[in-house]
């Protein structure tokens, strides 16, 4: 008894510690780490009637869902890897040249989002969506 | 002489520095407000720009979902009335110039992800933002397994 008075006054830790802890193993449980997440920007114009007849030069035209299930350009059947290397190239003459990516309703939004992707990887960045 | 007498005492003081580093580390990184379809799988897009913190407040997100559900904010909606949500934005801030972004699932199909599209165009906003994943971290492997392995580009 006399050795407690003799004591300086403590602040109980224990509760405060067992709060903080209950508290950690909370958030280390809950925590997920995120996927980082890119953003592919397109520009969707609506149909313009005066602007139909015009021929715009340098058009790179990107079909998405040719047969189902593939990708033609200006026409030609590609896989993937032809149409890269196909964009690769036009992308060295010119890298503002407007590209149309037109897709059919069937095609997946997975393919559209490869094209973009491609698009992006050769700099090419005047993109456009059509749909079919 | 008196310490003698008392138990002896492990030093608290270093290992309650350091769970309160970790608290707040943890209290600070925490993001409780993040309502989004776990359901939806992304595409994987490498070379686009990562999405930075948006702290835009403006920031409008829809989601489809691979049978072409569209949603905000985990509640589904007809075209008609995001064509309402979207017109009423617009008008409360004077512009269509709010960025949107759209998360698709990979298997959505063109034609969901088009009445997306088209009520924006309808609303007057031209430019649009898909999102996709640039690194897996959280989901690793999830959407290349599906795939059958290797890169998603086929």
């Amino acid at each position: 008894m006399s050795r407690r008075l003799e004591e300086k006054p403590r602040i109980m830790m224990t509760p405060m510690i067992d709060v903080v802890f209950q508290l950690l193993i909370f958030f280390i449980v809950t925590i997920k780490q995120e996927d980082i997440f890119s953003h592919l920007d397109i520009s969707r114009p609506a149909p313009d009637p005066n602007q139909r007849e015009e021929q715009i030069e340098n058009l790179i035209e990107i079909l998405v869902g040719h047969l189902q299930t593939g990708f033609s350009m200006n026409g030609r059947i590609m896989t993937s890897d032809q149409l890269e290397a196909r964009l690769r190239e036009l992308a060295s003459y010119d890298k503002k040249a407007p590209v149309v990516i037109k897709c059919t309703g069937q095609s997946l939004h997975g393919k559209l989002v490869t094209v973009l992707d491609i698009c992006w990887e050769v700099e090419l960045r005047n993109l456009s969506v059509f749909s079919m | 002489m008196r310490k003698k007498l008392d138990d002896p005492e492990v030093n608290m003081t270093p290992m309650i520095d350091v769970v309160f580093q970790l608290m707040i580390f943890f209290i600070v990184t925490i993001k409780l407000n993040e309502q989004v379809n776990e359901d939806i799988i992304l595409e994987d897009a490498v070379h686009g720009p990562v999405i930075q913190d948006v702290q835009d407040p403006r920031l409008f997100i829809v989601e489809v979902d691979r049978r072409g559900a569209i949603s905000i904010h985990g509640k589904t909606h007809g075209a008609s009335q995001l064509r309402n949500i979207l017109a009423t934005r617009r008008k409360r801030y004077g512009s269509a110039e709010f960025p949107v972004l759209i998360r698709a699932d990979y298997r959505a199909k063109h034609q969901d992800v088009r009445k997306v599209l088209d009520v924006c165009t309808d609303v007057g906003i031209w430019r649009l933002d898909f999102v996709a994943v640039k690194e897996h971290k959280a989901t690793a492997g999830r959407h290349r397994g599906d795939k059958g392995g290797g890169m998603v580009r086929r």
